[in-house]
């Protein structure tokens, strides 16, 4: 039987508040001194990771030889050695975790590694700038880091993937601040990082748009710490005073001195957060416990301790233990409590008298009735929190009882806690070494916890549990591959050719097999595929890749495979245009012209649309690269077109006719082409005669660049009639389009003499309506009415009607003798006199 | 029946297409607020339409834009240290902006960059940036606009020149972005249970629409993905390609003639200032905030001012599908109401009665009486238009081609409207509907035709017609077709004639009849029926490609004596969508390629068409038009739904289009008349 919960519990403020210390791993001897390290902790339950102080004389000696190098150890919370690897690079300015448990550790120079708890890294860089004027500090939170440079400016990176540095405001600091701290922009009302610089007296809050000082006087502070949720900060000045204010500055929380506290020896080492409402202030081999109201709690520890803020608690690592310090939970408070009257409390009290067959069990269910259900609620609530398997199962044990009691209750929760507290107890296990509790792993979701593990290469443990909380096994299988490709190099490796390429069947068979048997549907298959070419494992990976459906994750490995025929074959098949472009964009760049149209072109009618893309990017980008495209290829109608095209933005007269032309040498290379090729001919004779009207014109008519029509068009406008005449022989312009043109013209410059002389010059091709008409639409009605008597006889009357000419239309009609037509256009005279004026006519013909 | 009784029909619960508005809008806002601080943005001037319809000024300033400009050459100052570049993916504005920040950085100015990309990122974009230096300084992030409601039932991407991009360029980057809008689509309202479509693309864009579907299911998490929709019973995609002949026409409805003639361009048209002042309330009408440009270009030149057709104005939803011949009647009975409203109220003794009608007079009648006179006024701009000898000669030409009535005449007047200097547009729209309706020009009279068309509007205008007649569109071929064609352009010849019999495409209507009644969707083009649409029917009003439904209901109205019984009683129950059946031989005669496919979620095999639902409930029909569509066929495809209880359709399309877009898109002429400067926000 495990001691009773309330062994570890210790009272605050006048016993209404409890704290309880809860040892969590024995660590005995297995972690160095904590003293000559510098640690960075990771948040839920996760490793340390700590590397030498060299600052920090050693004796000679000890178990741990002298490095020249910096090395990073990383350690389980229960003190397991999970990764060790040495840094060749300049000097490390500082480390930190993300979400996802991986380490970043930045050097000096700004270059920042993202190491996961295999080894492997991803290197990113802060960029030119930070590495000209040097990193001096950063902080790095789980989501980004903000940096420091030497010139005392702050640049911050969000997320991990190489993201670029932005630049917050600049703070204008002479001096590094004496101590500093940021909070993540997730838990600001901005959504922006702050950060908070201990300058001088005061704090300057520092986001990417302003510096602020907040005016505080009772600085320098040497420690800055902001609370879990972002809410609060704690401030320690060079006086030992403990301030604590809201992250706003608007209100002070709490004051604490810590000098007072008589058995601390030295300088205070860590300024930590226990949860949102308490302080851990440490010391070597002391840790104490500030609450809201300045009461404390001490905890001693043999040798140097490190603490690590978690967000329902802290944990604090000793020379021989691991603990965990954390309020103690409201449901656990209320049931045991000593003395505590709660219905949760007395449920199970219940529970234990039915156990020992005590009839007083009944009696306590009576008494509590109609608070039941939130009683059994408390303790399986209470079961979530406790550590030792057996109060877990006794509280569930509880509720289970209560339960028989309900009429309706819904087990969900019952059977949830069940189930998590099983995959916690294993997690927890030592070996594993992740002591999370339930509001971490609420917090952080099972699929996070999932990761961890799989990242810790206990595939096994994580398909287990992924299988036991019914989630998908995908991440896990897709880790698990990975892994199994680098096992599988070190044991085929240095082997003949042959045996390789049957151990690629072999593995790849294995791992399809697998992902199938176990539903992984939506595996990525690029993923691994990427993973075995980045081992050179060439041939695996193509293996792997002939599985994946996503072609935008397929293109990108393929291409850097060389294998760029599938490539682009592929990036076809997707229909998605931008990964044509990026096969396209990388394949000119990285082969020779000739190759590059060749892929292309041999590619048929499966690779065709992107040979249009290809011209379509050309034609807005790199003109002569597409002239060289279908000159390669003898297309010569798109090699006319391109010219003209090009023509047609020319300026200069003497290129345009050049490019004009050559578009014409195309077209009659074509033997199916001689119609545009003639076309060509007399578009550039035109385009000679129009710069021969130009100088006739002494250049006052812009001629260059009409049509045939419109030039003869401008010739009669600007009188130049002979002109216009021979162009109408030259061009063959049909006698109707040439009238239509003239009269249009000389309508317009109000040449109606010229008009008549033109309308008799010949008998007209389209009639004299079109005259009649055309003035009129001009408003020309007077001149119109000299052509309706040269029109055909049956539309004189309308025509006239139409010139506003009601005597004509009269006369017109009695000589036809048409009298309908004549009662017809008497119903729009403009008006009475005329109207009656043709209503005597009708009235005469019979 | 009046329109008016038609549109008061009882609406039933349809899906709610403003949900994608407000999706494109919060994307808009979460993208501004990731940038801190107030921001100068910098607009590309052909998203300012599409934004226009999404959101207003004001709630951009609301979200920290200080000021805003138009992506264009030249220098750029902001007042801001955030810049914040919106814009389409295109290279062009890519090397703008690295202009800009190179001239930045010369001047030694320090900005902090944004570049939203609509719909997405783009290689091309980040490798032109790379390559001139710049990508470091700017952060890239997609801002994934699709579908925008254009009225309750009309999505469209609000893509220009998509047809030219497909069938010219053979650039498909839209089909991509068609099937992911399509996806969005299905993310909201369930999978569409059956998919069906005709044309080439048609079938690559479904094929396109299965494969990222699978890809963009969230493992995890189950969603609308996973289940048939409840609200959808199937999508129909029609690629521009199988039915040319309808955007070629004139369109004749309201709406499609104010396109044809004014111009539509993102649900607003450019009328004189006089007809939409006195300024109005409204707040479709809030040009007062328009970003300043940087050039000296004036936003309000020529006096014309930006109206917006919004479905919101319930007169023009009454006028916009009507064939304009009904306009003028409807807008008399509309203005007699009118007056009659304030007559009665006239008459009112009571103060209370007065107050009433003040009221009213402030809210509907106010708006009602504006709208009155916009449309009057607009319907005035018209119809001078359509009495000119070339819009009618245009009409005339079309109605005999479509009766295949004396080709070789038709082409003579054609001829003719070029020397008379028609518009360049017209001709050709005339000259491919004759190639497409009587299977190509005899090739020695489009010859001729050829040369008179490059001497009256240009040389330059010989790649417009090497386009027309290119293999991927062919519809300007000379007949018989030269020995040197593929095969693949030889087999797609249009069966025009026999379609014209099959699917009863021309309606024998006289003028009367018409009057009475919109007996069938051919009143949209006076006596033609669109063949898109006649597809369409063939798979949901299967009965209306046969005949016109409408004739017997008319003769129920007549039987039953009251009209309004009839309207209860007399409207057909939809029929369920069961693919193309019984038009499969027809369809087979148009080329390309035809789907049918049931959309299963995954690992549950329901049975074909066993998908259970409540026969009550009225089903959306999506129909997507790849290539864009006309007011016309929307107009229809209105008409359609209007004579079914439980079967709503929701149109989605590309774009609006009209015969004239389509030519000015293909020979590369820029319309100066809305002008590019010009933003509907």
């Amino acid at each position: 039987m495990s001691e009773h919960p309330t062994t570890s519990w210790q009272a605050m403020q006048n016993g209404t508040v409890f704290y309880r210390r809860q040892q969590l791993y024995s660590i005995m001897g297995k972690l160095p001194d904590l003293g000559d390290y510098i640690i960075a902790g990771c948040r839920y339950g996760g490793p340390l990771a700590m590397m030498r102080d060299n600052t920090k004389l050693i004796a000679v000696g000890r178990a741990t030889p002298a490095h020249a190098k910096s090395q990073i150890q990383v350690y389980s919370s229960a003190g397991e050695g999970l990764l060790l690897f040495s840094w060749e690079n300049s000097r490390i300015i500082r480390f930190g975790w993300t979400l996802d448990e991986r380490l970043v550790v930045l050097n000096e120079e700004g270059i920042y590694r993202i190491y996961d708890l295999q080894g492997d890294y991803q290197q990113y860089s802060l960029g030119s700038e930070a590495s000209e004027v040097g990193v001096v500090d950063a902080r790095i939170y789980e989501n980004g880091l903000v940096a420091l440079t030497g010139s005392l400016t702050l640049l911050e990176v969000k997320g991990w993937d190489g993201a670029r540095p932005m630049t917050l405001a600049n703070p204008g600091l002479s001096d590094p601040p004496l101590s500093w701290a940021i909070i993540p922009p997730d838990l600001n009302i901005s959504r922006h990082v702050e950060v908070f610089l201990s300058v001088e007296n005061t704090i300057y809050t520092v986001d990417n748009l302003e510096s602020v000082d907040q005016r505080l006087s009772q600085g320098p502070f040497t420690h800055v710490s902001p609370s879990p949720n972002g809410k609060s900060l704690a401030l320690l000045n060079a006086a030992g005073t403990l301030l604590v204010i809201s992250s706003d500055f608007q209100r002070h929380m709490a004051e604490f001195d810590t000098l007072n506290v008589p058995s601390a020896q030295g300088n205070v080492k860590q300024v930590e957060w226990c949860g949102n409402d308490a302080i851990v202030v440490t010391w070597d081999s002391l840790a104490v416990l500030v609450g809201p109201f300045a009461d404390t709690l001490q905890y001693l520890y043999v040798g140097n301790t490190f603490a690590i803020t978690e967000t329902d608690g802290v944990r604090i690592f000793g020379a021989d233990v691991c603990d965990l310090i954390q309020k103690v939970p409201a449901s656990t408070l209320a049931i045991f409590r000593p003395g505590s009257t709660s219905p949760a409390a007395i449920l199970f009290d219940a529970w234990e008298n039915f156990s020992q067959r005590s009839p007083k069990a009944h009696e306590n269910i009576k008494s509590i009735r109609p608070e039941l259900a939130a009683a059994v609620d408390r303790c399986i609530d209470a079961a979530g929190q406790e550590w030792e398997p057996y109060w877990q199962r006794r509280l569930l044990s509880a509720a289970k009882f209560g339960q028989g009691f309900l009429d309706l209750h819904n087990p969900t929760d019952f059977i949830n806690m069940g189930q998590t507290l099983k995959v916690l107890n294993a997690v927890r296990f030592y070996e594993i070494g992740i002591p999370l509790t339930y509001a971490q792993y609420s917090y952080t979701s099972p699929t996070h916890l999932i990761s961890r593990l799989t990242s810790r290469n206990m595939h096994f443990l994580a398909l287990r549990i992924s299988t036991y909380l019914s989630l998908k096994s995908d991440v896990v299988l897709k880790h698990w591959a990975s892994a199994k490709i680098l096992r599988t190099r070190s044991t085929t490796g240095g082997t003949d050719k042959d045996s390789e390429s049957n151990g690629d069947d072999e593995v790849c068979r294995l791992i399809v097999d697998k992902f199938k048997q176990l539903g992984g549907v939506e595996v990525s298959y690029a993923e691994i595929a990427k993973r075995a070419w980045e081992v050179g494992r060439t041939g695996l990976a193509t293996k792997l890749l002939d599985h994946e459906k996503r072609a935008s994750d397929q293109v990108p490995l393929l291409l850097s495979m060389k294998e760029d025929r599938l490539a682009l074959q592929k990036a076809v098949d997707s229909g998605d245009t931008d990964l044509v472009y990026q096969v396209l964009l990388h394949l000119h760049k990285h082969l020779t012209l000739g190759s590059f149209f060749r892929l292309i072109e041999d590619g048929g009618e499966q690779l065709a649309p992107a040979s249009r893309l290809l011209q379509v990017y050309a034609r807005e980008q790199d003109r002569d690269m597409l002239r060289d495209f279908y000159y390669s290829d003898d297309r010569r109608v798109e090699s006319a077109v391109l010219a003209l095209e090009e023509a047609s933005r020319m300026k200069d007269p003497a290129a345009r006719i050049a490019a004009v032309k050559s578009a014409q040498k195309f077209f009659s290379e074509d033997k199916d082409r001689s119609f545009e090729a003639k076309m060509m001919d007399e578009s550039s004779r035109l385009l000679g005669l129009q710069q021969q009207l130009e100088g006739e014109a002494d250049g006052k008519v812009v001629f260059f660049g009409l049509s045939v029509t419109e030039t003869i068009r401008a010739c009669i406008l600007n009188g130049m009639l002979k002109r216009a005449d021979k162009i109408k022989s030259d061009f063959k312009v049909p006698d109707k389009r040439f009238w239509y043109t003239k009269l249009d013209a000389l309508t317009e410059v109000r040449d109606f003499e010229g008009l008549d002389t033109f309308s008799k010059s010949k008998r007209s091709p389209i009639g004299y309506e079109p005259f009649v008409r055309h003035l009129i639409e001009k408003g020309h009605n007077k001149e119109a009415v000299t052509y309706v008597a040269r029109c055909d006889p049956p539309k004189r009357a309308d025509l006239y009607a139409d010139c506003d000419e009601w005597r004509m239309v009269g006369k017109e009609c009695k000589e036809r003798g048409d009298k309908a037509k004549l009662e017809e256009l008497r119903k729009r005279c403009p008006n009475s006199l005329i109207a009656r004026e043709l209503e005597q006519l009708a009235m005469s013909m019979k | 029946m009046s329109a008016e009784e038609q549109y008061a029909q009882e609406t039933e619960p349809s899906l709610d297409a403003n949900l994608l508005k407000e999706l494109s809008k919060k994307a808009l806002v979460d993208a501004l607020n990731s940038v801190n601080g107030s921001k100068t943005l910098v607009l590309d001037p052909s998203l300012a339409g599409p934004l226009g319809l999404l959101t207003e000024v004001a709630l951009l300033k609301q979200h920290g834009v200080d000021k805003m400009y138009w992506l264009e050459r030249g220098p750029l100052t902001s007042g801001t240290t955030n810049i914040v570049y919106l814009c389409r993916s295109r290279v062009n504005h890519a090397k703008i902006i690295a202009d800009h920040i190179k001239r930045h950085a010369k001047e030694s100015l320090k900005y902090n960059y944004t570049l939203l990309l609509v719909p997405r990122l783009s290689s091309l974009v980040s490798r032109l940036l790379e390559e001139e230096g710049v990508l470091g300084d700017i952060t890239i992030t997609a801002y994934g606009m699709q579908f925008l409601p254009i009225a309750d039932d009309v999505l469209s991407l609000e893509y220009e020149s998509v047809f030219k991009d497909i069938w010219v360029d053979g650039d498909e980057t839209v089909l991509y972005d068609s099937a992911q809008a399509l996806i969005t689509l299905q993310k909201l309202f369930g999978l569409f249970p059956r998919l069906l479509g005709k044309g080439d693309h048609a079938s690559r864009l479904i094929k396109l629409l299965t494969t990222y579907l699978d890809q963009s299911r969230d493992s995890s998490i189950p969603d609308a993905l996973s289940e048939p929709s409840s609200k959808f019973n199937s999508l129909i995609v029609l690629d521009r390609r199988v039915d040319m002949i309808t955007p070629l026409l004139t369109q004749l409805t309201y709406e499609g003639l104010i396109d044809e003639l004014l111009g539509i361009k993102n649900s607003h048209v450019e009328i004189p200032a006089s007809l939409v002042n006195p300024p109005q309330n409204a707040p479709t009408d809030s040009p007062a905030a328009l970003p300043t440009g940087t050039s000296s270009n004036s936003l309000r030149k020529e006096n014309k001012k930006k109206y917006h057709l919004s479905s919101s104005d319930s007169l023009f939803n009454e006028l916009r599908d009507l064939n304009f011949s009904h306009v003028g009647k409807h807008l008399n009975i509309v203005a007699r109401r009118l007056d009659d409203d304030y007559k009665t109220s006239l008459q009112s003794k009571t103060t209370a009665q007065l107050r009433d009608f003040v009221e009213r007079l402030r809210g509907r009648l106010y708006s009602e009486h504006q709208s009155l006179r916009i449309h009057t006024g607009i319907s005035e701009l018209l119809v001078p238009m359509t009495r000119t000898e070339q819009f009618n000669k245009s009409l005339e030409i079309q109605q005999n081609l479509l009766a295949s009535y004396n080709v070789s005449e038709q082409i003579s007047s054609i001829e003719e409207m070029i020397a008379k200097g028609a518009d360049i547009e017209t001709v050709v729209r005339l000259l491919c509907l004759a190639s497409i309706t009587s299977g190509g020009i005899k090739a020695k009279a489009l010859e001729n035709i050829k040369r008179e068309f490059l001497q009256a509007y240009g040389y330059n205008f010989l790649p417009l017609l090497l386009s027309l007649a290119a293999p991927s569109l062919a519809i300007l071929m000379p007949n018989p077709l030269p020995p040197s064609t593929p095969l693949a352009v030889q087999a797609s010849r249009y069966p025009f004639a026999s379609l014209r019999k099959s699917l009863r495409l021309l309606i024998d209507d006289n003028p009367e009849a018409m009057d009475e009644v919109e007996n069938d969707i051919s009143f949209v083009y006076s006596g033609y029926a669109p063949i898109s649409v006649r597809l369409v029917q063939c798979v949901a009003q299967k009965g209306g490609v046969l005949s016109n439904p409408a004739e017997k209901e008319k003769a129920a109205i007549a039987s039953n004596g009251s009209k309004n019984n009839a309207q209860a009683g007399g409207k057909v129950q939809a029929h369920p969508i069961v693919g193309w059946k019984g038009f499969e031989d027809i369809l087979a005669t148009i080329p390309g390629k035809i789907v049918d496919e049931v959309q299963n979620p995954v690992g549950v095999a329901t049975p074909l068409g066993g998908i259970a639902r409540p026969k009550d409930k009225a089903m959306t029909t999506v129909v997507f038009f790849l290539g864009g569509c006309t007011y016309t066929e929307i107009a229809a495809l209105r008409w359609v739904a209007r004579q079914h209880r439980g079967r709503n359709f929701l149109i989605a399309t590309t774009g609006i289009i009209t015969g004239s877009s389509i030519v000015d898109e293909i020979a590369g002429i820029q319309k100066t008349m809305a002008g590019p400067k010009d933003a509907g926000i």
